[in-house]
Formats: structure tokens, sequence, C-alpha cells
């Protein structure tokens, strides 16, 4: 285990700077994910920390050693990456034995080493293929292997599910914690899907050109995003969007939709008199057999069913669209026209100038925690 | 479309033989010269019905050459032997000092670098002439005139920038990753141009290596300027055969043969082991 | 709506000559009807592009034959069988604008100018490439330009529009809004639309039927319910599904009251005959090794339920998955709250008769789906 220690790292190719001012601590044994969409500096933060790729300004520290100055060889750490990087004139075997052959191990060493992590790994039986002779996910999984050979105290993957079918995606996403877990190793972990980052993130950095929005739990980042570019990131089917104007009277704060009125509670109350931007997570619309005083009319466009999940895209009485979901099994109406109703306290609500969330995710870091 | 039919597969057979034959000709004409003698190869119109005979290749071997009018002295296996040192010398010393630079300017983008590897290139372009002159000259200062080492200095204008654009070029398609793997890995960045560049970019290594080796052997006239006979290769060894009793057809056509055998022989020897290199391709993981 | 628009009989694919023939199409049979989305599911060589290429007429008919709105397409020329097609590599011309490239199909019918800008700035709307309109695809992302010729397709009156991968490299936020839309506009206006994809979420979202093809033959054609309440056999079962089904090979015992499928281990899965209806209790006995199958939805706790661990629990904001061993078999749950279990913690579960399908392990061939007899 290490801990890791970013110091305002940047780095710029040309003029463009791609990694802007990044200060991130992980702990012993902790898993962060650096999510963020393509272009935003993930993989070149990776590559900063890796030691293959030199910052312009800015400290990285390694169990409390400044590590910015030191060759990638010596910096003792895992790497797996997107593409997989197999060498493709050795065997699996040679590519998972490559961390071990440095120093002064005995063949039986080297051999053992690497029969355990294949063995972990589930690819012992393919141990002579070159890797042209691997299967995508075998491919896959000596990369990881390669990766984990060494037992190196800080790991860094570089989005290595991305390059496998669905199927494989999903397993991978059950199995990897359990491997990191049992390799006790630190992890960086850089993906562009959500849901990897969720799973696997204890906690997650979302990047956006080469800054962190907001660093968070799982739970964070999806309850209290920071803004609303990483509500829109989080969440399948997107979430839903619209223009508002935040209002007071006696009963309180409020917004309206369709005519209809949306109680928010007083953390929400810097969107009264501001252009807003209210965000309803499609999962907090829920379907309602008949219309009441603070249901929704809307008309059914289409229904989409998506992996365990019945996605409704309807339009409001005012045209506005509306992603409705709901648990696949559930009834609800797949045509005409239907109620719904909007579970308030789940409303997000930014400021349509700045985007920013108003509320502080930071302010809530305590309160909002799960008993998990 | 994706059928092919038995006329499809003639008519294509046909169309590589027409193209077979269209560059094979010359060489094989030269081949039947090879083995006839003046009167032979002058007849109009010209026909394949001789008798072969070896005289010109003895001729070569023995380094006498009998003429009409008069009995000669050619040293043409001193040409074909300068020919091989000189270009296997000069590849050598171009891949040496070529490939590691190839893949400095292909892996460390620093300021300038694309305008140094723009001028080595340009030394390809520009006419020998120009440098000629002024280079015969210093030669003769510095007593380099005449000698293997200053033939095989000058012959790095003709190797290096053919060696240093190629390489370079299998050095980037590389992915940066599998050497950041293997440094990641634990390995220093020499260990890793070793283990990891240099094995992928073999098969880049040897085409250029080969060109090279093509383009030294063709050079006429750097050696021709600057070598006297005994350290000419043979592509100047072959004017000797232009005598004052006439031009020697046959002798020519022969230490044509036997000046391109070895780099035939080489060229065929290497496309096997290209082909098989490049086909280990997915260079890219 | 119920008139039979597309009719594929005995088709068979061959490519190459006799010595190195490559059958890639195997007696495919299926019917298409008017105003109907349908569905070409499969990973990569399974069939489904040989299939779209063979109606789209890039690629000649082996045997069988292909009947669209009446015509045999067999012998006829890709131009006169009215087919839209959004390629997959998105086929834009270069040289025209976005809007030129969506409205170039519709400027050799007979709609006025004024009609045909009205339908590309609608259709441009709709997959929100208004802004690009006037740039030329090659200044434009790829998920842009894909969107370009997936509107260039739909915009046309066609027989038939044929959809390949339209999708892919879609940024994932736009795709649950975009795949609503779409299908939302193709019932809108009765277009009969065939869509090949190896992405079953995307052909889940979008389709009336898919038809799974696998090895070059139809494994299964049918709604995206059916496949997964009632799959044909074990291969549709565990490929539609994500995540994906579990399965347990078991060995079947029974006495007068229960019915036993025995795991390893120890562990079985007893269910009361009364459960089940008696010709299923007849076929399930029948055989001796069995594949047992469960979609992860179906799992639920039940504190009698059988004894499982978790090894992993992941929250996605609306769903939890949970992966647990039970008896050495890893089992995969789908829940819609969250879920505290920690890893290592025991969870009991139950694996309702109603949602177990039985295979039989040597065929892979269904047996029964919950209570009912497999088809």
């Amino acid at each position: 285990m290490s801990t890791l220690e970013l110091r305002g790292v940047t780095k710029r190719y040309k003029k463009e700077t791609v990694v802007d001012n990044v200060s991130i601590t992980v702990a012993n044994g902790e898993t962060l994910v650096l999510f963020g969409p393509s272009g935003a500096g993930k993989t070149v933060l990776l590559r900063l920390i890796a030691g293959v790729v030199e910052p312009e300004e800015g400290q990285i520290l390694i169990d409390n050693q400044n590590m910015t100055d030191v060759e990638a060889e010596h910096r003792g750490l895992g790497m797996a990456f997107q593409n997989f990087a197999l060498f493709p004139h050795m065997s699996a075997f040679d590519n998972i034995a490559s961390p071990l052959t440095v120093g002064k191990r005995s063949l039986e060493e080297i051999k053992t080493g690497v029969d355990k992590v294949a063995k972990l790994l589930k690819i012992d039986h393919v141990l002579d293929h070159a890797p042209r002779e691997l299967s995508n996910g075998q491919k896959q999984r000596t990369s990881l292997a390669r990766a984990l050979a060494g037992s190196p105290p800080l790991l860094l993957l570089d989005d290595p599910l991305r390059n496998v079918d669905a199927k494989l995606r999903f397993e991978m996403r059950l199995e990897l914690p359990l491997l990191l877990d049992a390799q006790g190793a630190t992890v960086i972990y850089v993906t562009q899907d959500y849901k990897e980052a969720m799973a696997l993130g204890q906690s997650i950095a979302v990047l956006a050109e080469g800054r962190i929005e907001q660093i968070g739990t799982p739970e964070q980042i999806y309850l209290t995003p920071k803004t609303l570019e990483i509500a829109r990131l989080f969440g399948d089917p997107v979430i839903n969007f619209y223009d508002v104007v935040g209002q007071r009277d006696e009963t309180g704060v409020f917004v309206e939709l369709s005519q209809q009125r949306l109680l928010l509670d007083e953390s929400k109350a810097k969107c009264v008199d501001t252009p807003s931007v209210l965000g309803i997570r499609p999962e907090s619309i829920k379907f309602v057999p008949q219309n009441s005083s603070n249901s929704i009319p809307i008309t059914i466009e289409a229904e989409t069913p998506l992996n365990e999940k019945i996605v409704t895209l309807a339009k409001t009485e005012g045209g506005r669209e509306m992603l409705i979901s709901r648990p696949s099994g559930t009834a609800g109406p797949a045509t005409g026209k239907a109620f719904v109703k909007i579970d308030e306290s789940a409303l997000l609500l930014f400021d349509q100038v700045s985007g920013k969330n108003f509320v502080d995710p930071a302010q809530l870091n305590t309160e909002r925690e799960f008993a998990a | 479309m994706e059928h092919q039919s038995k006329l499809e597969t003639v008519l294509r057979g046909a169309a590589l033989l027409l193209v077979v034959v269209f560059f094979m000709f010359p060489i094989f004409w030269i081949f039947l010269m090879s083995l006839q003698t003046n009167e032979t190869i002058l007849r109009v119109p010209p026909s394949i019905n001789f008798e072969p005979t070896l005289r010109n290749y003895k001729a070569l071997i023995t380094g006498k050459l009998e003429t009409s009018a008069a009995s000669l002295e050619i040293n043409f296996l001193q040409n074909l032997w300068n020919s091989v040192f000189l270009s296997v010398a000069s590849v050598s010393l171009a891949l040496l000092l070529g490939v590691p630079a190839a893949y400095a300017f292909a892996r460390h983008k620093f300021k300038g670098s694309e305008d140094i590897a723009f001028t080595l290139l340009s030394f390809r372009f520009a006419p020998p002439l120009l440098v000629l002159l002024p280079l015969s000259l210093y030669f003769q200062k510095m007593g380099l005139a005449n000698t293997y080492l200053g033939l095989i200095w000058v012959y790095q204008l003709i190797c290096l920038p053919l060696i240093l654009w190629i390489v370079r070029g299998y050095f980037e398609d590389i992915s940066p990753d599998i050497e950041y793997a293997y440094r990641v890995a634990g390995h220093s960045w020499f260990s890793t141009f070793r283990k990891i560049a240099l094995p992928l970019a073999g098969p880049g290594i040897a085409a250029a290596g080969l060109l090279a080796f093509i383009f030294a052997w063709n050079n006429f006239i750097f050696a021709l300027v600057l070598a006297s006979a005994d350290k000419q290769p043979v592509t100047v060894g072959a004017l000797a055969f232009i005598t004052a009793s006439g031009i020697q057809y046959g002798q020519i056509a022969a230490a044509i043969v036997m000046s391109i055998a070895p780099t035939l022989a080489l060229a065929l020897y290497a496309q096997k082991y290209l082909v098989e290199g490049l086909s280990l391709g997915a260079v890219k993981g | 709506m119920n008139d039979i628009h597309l009719d594929i009989q005995q088709v068979d694919k061959i490519y190459g000559t006799a010595a190195s023939a490559v059958h890639a199409v195997k007696g495919l049979s299926m019917v298409v009807r008017r105003g109907e989305i349908a569905s070409l599911l499969g990973s990569s060589g399974c069939g489904k592009t040989s299939t779209l290429r063979m109606i789209a007429g890039f690629e000649g008919v082996s045997k069988g034959t292909i009947k669209l709105a009446g015509r045999t397409l067999n012998d006829l020329h890709p131009v006169k069988r009215n087919v839209a097609m959004a390629f997959e590599g998105y086929s834009l011309y270069p040289p025209l604008t976005i809007s030129d490239n969506i409205a170039f199909a519709l400027k050799a019918t007979k709609h006025g100018a004024k009609e045909i800008a009205e339908k590309v700035s609608a259709m441009a709307e709709m997959l929100e490439i208004s802004d690009i309109l006037d740039r030329y695809p090659s200044s434009v992302s790829g998920g842009q330009q894909q969107r370009a010729s997936l509107g260039r397709a739909l915009v046309r009156d066609a027989d038939l529009h044929l959809l390949d991968e339209p999708m892919g490299q879609l940024e994932p936020q736009l795709r649950a809004l975009l795949r609503g839309r779409i299908k939302h506009y193709i019932k809108e206006n009765g277009v009969t639309a065939i869509l090949v994809t190896h992405d079953q979420a995307e052909a889940n979202a979008l389709s009336d039927r898919i038809a799974v093809m696998e090895g070059g033959y139809l494994q299964q054609f049918d709604s995206p319910e059916k496949l997964k309440d009632q799959p044909n056999n074990l291969y549709t079962g565990t490929f539609v599904g994500e995540p994906p089904m579990n399965t347990f090979s078991a060995k079947i015992e029974r006495n007068d009251t229960l019915v036993r499928f025995i795991l390893d281990q120890g562990v079985s899965l007893s269910y009361n005959i009364s459960d089940f209806s008696p010709n299923v209790i007849d076929a399930v006995l029948a055989l001796q090794h069995v594949v047992v199958g469960v979609r992860p939805y179906a799992i639920k706790r039940h504190a009698d339920g059988m004894r499982a661990t978790v090894v992993a629990n992941h929250w996605l904001g609306d769903q939890t998955h949970i992966a647990a061993t039970l008896a050495g078999h890893s089992v995969i749950l789908v829940e819609h709250d969250r879920a505290t279990d920690k890893v290592g913690d025991d969870i009991y579960i139950n694996l309702d008769p109603d949602n177990i399908h039985v295979f039989d392990r040597d065929s892979g061939a269904a047996v029964s789906h919950g209570a009912d007899i497999a088809r």
C-alpha cells in the first residue's frame, strides 16, 4: 500500500493546458476513480503519476516522498492500459513476467509469481500464447495480470474495461474490486463509464478540461453533483433538465413545472428569482394511476426498455421532453396520456449562468452519508 | 461480385503474367546477353538462337579481357569486393547512427527536432554534384581521397537520411503505451529501446537497411569522383568495358548479372523475413 | 399492420468457392410486418451483417428468396430496391454539407424545395444536429456524422429502412433521449425498419421483435419480453439480458411432493411438484442433467431462503447490483433500492419457481419456463 499526493500538478502541450493545477490525496489502500469525458485529461494525469510524462509544474508524492523527478522504472508501480499495450513479440507468460525480470529473481521465482497471478485471473491455460492468439477478454486479463505481477503498492488502471464487450465488462466490474482488495494496493482507476466509477471507486474525482470539478464518494457525486454537467454525466437514462425560476410565497420555496408546483427545501433558496435549471432524475418520476392535485399530465412518445429498467420518453403539455425510468416488471402505461408525480426530495437545482448546484456538496458531506 | 469464376481466375493470372514479363524481361535479356559473344549480341534482328558461352564470366573472374584488338587487364573482382565492402560498411554505420537517432526523433519531440530531421532528409534531394567539388578538395587536403573511410563517410549522405526517415516512421507506429508499460514494469529507457522498440521496429529497420544497401550499391557519382581504380565499386568499374576497340556488351551483361546477384539474393532472403515481421503486426496491441 | 412486408425464406449465404466456403447464413426464414421495427442481434460473425447486405443488395443471395412489399429482391439492383440505409461507417458525401447530405435522396423525388427544407430541419432538430447543418462531414465529430447518416436514411420515404449500428458512436448521455425520439418517429411515420446491432440495450430499446443470430442460424425471433421470459435455448437465455442470466448445472431428483435440482456441494433447489404443471415435471424428469437459469431480477431475498455470501455490492444510483456466492456458484441480483450489505455479509435468497428456466444441458434447448413447458 502507498499513499499518493498530487500538489498543483500542471501539464501543458504547446500552449494547451491538459492538466490544470490538480491536487489530490489518496489514502493507503483506497481506490480513487478519475472520471470524465474523453479529453478531460484523465489519461495524461495517470501518465504523470506513472512518470512517463513530465509535469510542467507541481509535485507528485508517493508515500510522502517527492517522486516528481524520479524515472518511471523507479516509482514501483503497476499500470494497465486501455489498449492493453501487450508486447506483441512476447508470449503472455513473458508479458506478465516483465515486472519480475528486474532485479535478481531466479527463474523459479519468476515462474511462481506469474503462475500465481495468472491463476487469479484465470489465464493460466494460455500463458504460452502470443498476444495475437488471445481473445479480447484474455488480452485484457493478461494486461491486468502484468500490472499486478510485481505486487506494486500503487496500481494505475487506465480504462482497462473499455475495449471488452458488455458481458465481460459486467463480469469484471464485479470481480475487479475483490482482486484489488486481495492485492491491498492503492488504486487509481480511470474510466468514462459512470457505472464503473460508482461500482469501483471509494471516491471519485470528476475531471473536466484538465481540472478537478468535484471529489467525493459515489453517493455525494450522484446525489449532490457540484455542477449541471456532472449531473448529466452520472445516470442512464440522462437526467432531465428544465429552465425554471425559483419562487417563494408563504408555503416556502418552489419552482413550477407544467403548472405544477414543486416544493423545495430551504437549502435551495438561492434559486428564488434567479434563472435556474431544475434537474429531475428519470427514476424520481413515478407514474400515478389518475390525475391528482400534484400530478403532471404527460403524453407518452415511446417506451424503450434498458437493462432491467423501462425508460419512457414523454412530453409535458408544454411540449417539454421528459425521460421516466422504472424497474422492469413494474406496471406502467406504454402509450397515450398518463400522469406522473415527481419526488420533490430528489430535485436538483443549478444556477443557469454558472451551472453550479445551489446546494454546496461540501456542506452535505456528513449529512447525506448512507448507513453503509 | 464475390464469386470468382474460372474465366476470372484465368484472366487474372494472364494479367499478372503480363506484368511480370514486362518487368523481368530486361533482366532476362541481359542474362541471355551475358552468355553470348559480341557478334551474336549485335545481330540484326536479335535472336535467341545462339551457342551459350561462359567466356564473358571467365574473363571477369580471371581479370583478362581478350578483345579483337588487344588483351586488357580488368580487376572486376576487386570492384565487386569494393562494392560489397563499401555498401555493407556504409549501411552498418548508417544503422548504428541512424536507428538511435530515428528513435530520438520519433519519441522526443524537442524544439527544432523537426527542422533537424528535415535538414538531414534534404541531403537526399540536393544534387550530388553540388557537394562533390568542395568535398573532393577537402578530401584531398584531409587525406581522405581514395580511401574506404572517405567513401563510407560520403555514402552516409545516401544511407543515413533513408534509414532515419523510414525507421522513424516505424518507431512512431509503435504505441507509446507499449513502451510505457515496459518502463513502468521497472526497466530503464535503454532496455526498453533494446527489448521493445528495436524488435518491434525490426521489419522496418530491415527494410530501410535493404533499401539503403541498394542505393549504396547503385551509387556511381561519388565513387567516380572520389575513388581511383582500386577502390572503385562495380558501377564505376563497368566503365572499363567501354574500350578503345568497342563496347564489350557481353562482359557488361555478365558484370551486371554478377553485380545484381548479391542484391537480388539479399532482397529475396529479406523478403521472407520482412513479410514474417510485418505479419507480427498487431504492434498496436 | 399485420401484412407481410419483408419476407425472407430459406436464405443461405455462402462466401468463396466450394473448396474454402464460409457459410455465413444458414436457412434463414423470417417475416417482418409493415410498420414493425425488427433487430438482427448477435456478436460479430453471427451472420447479421451478411443478412443486412443481402437485403440491401450489396451481396448476392446464395439460396432462398427475399421479398419486399411483394417484389422479389434477389436479382434486383440495389438502387431499385427502395431501401434506405444508415451505414455504420457513416458514408456521408464529403463535398456536401450535412444539410445537403440529409436532403440528398429527397432531391431526386417530387418533393418541393420548401418541403425538403422543412423535413431536413425537423430531422436535424430531432437528432440534435441543427447547429452543424451548414458544416461539412470532415469538420464534425464521429457522433455527429453518425447522426447525420441516420437522418439521411430516416428522412427518406422507402419501403424499408436498414440501420447498421446506427448509434454506436453517440455519447452515452444522448442515447436514451434519441432512442425515444427515433422510436417515436418510426412509429409515427409507419416506417418499417431493420436494425443491425451487437448492442442488446439498443435492440431492446428500439425493437418490436429481435432476431437473435449465432453461428449463421436464427436462434429466436421474438419480442424483447419474450426473449427474456421464454428463451428458446441456453444461448439466447444467457446472451439476452444485462446483467446476464444466472445459470447452475444441476441433477434432478424427486419424491412424492418435491422436485429437487441438486447443485454442487450439496446445495439443492427444492420445489413443490404442485408448483409446476404435470407435463413440465415429466419433461424435466426425463433429463439427467439440466441447466437451471434465473434472471437477476427474479432472485429475491427471503428469510427462509438459501444462504449466500456477498462478494460485491455496487450501487449505481438507481439500481444495486449484488454479486454473491451460493455454494461456490456466483449469483447476481439486481435490486432497485439501495442495498446496504457489505462484502462478506450473508444474505438469504429465494429462486421463485415462477421464474426459473430449465434447459437440457446437452442440447441447450429450453424445457420449461417457470411453471410452463417451453414450446
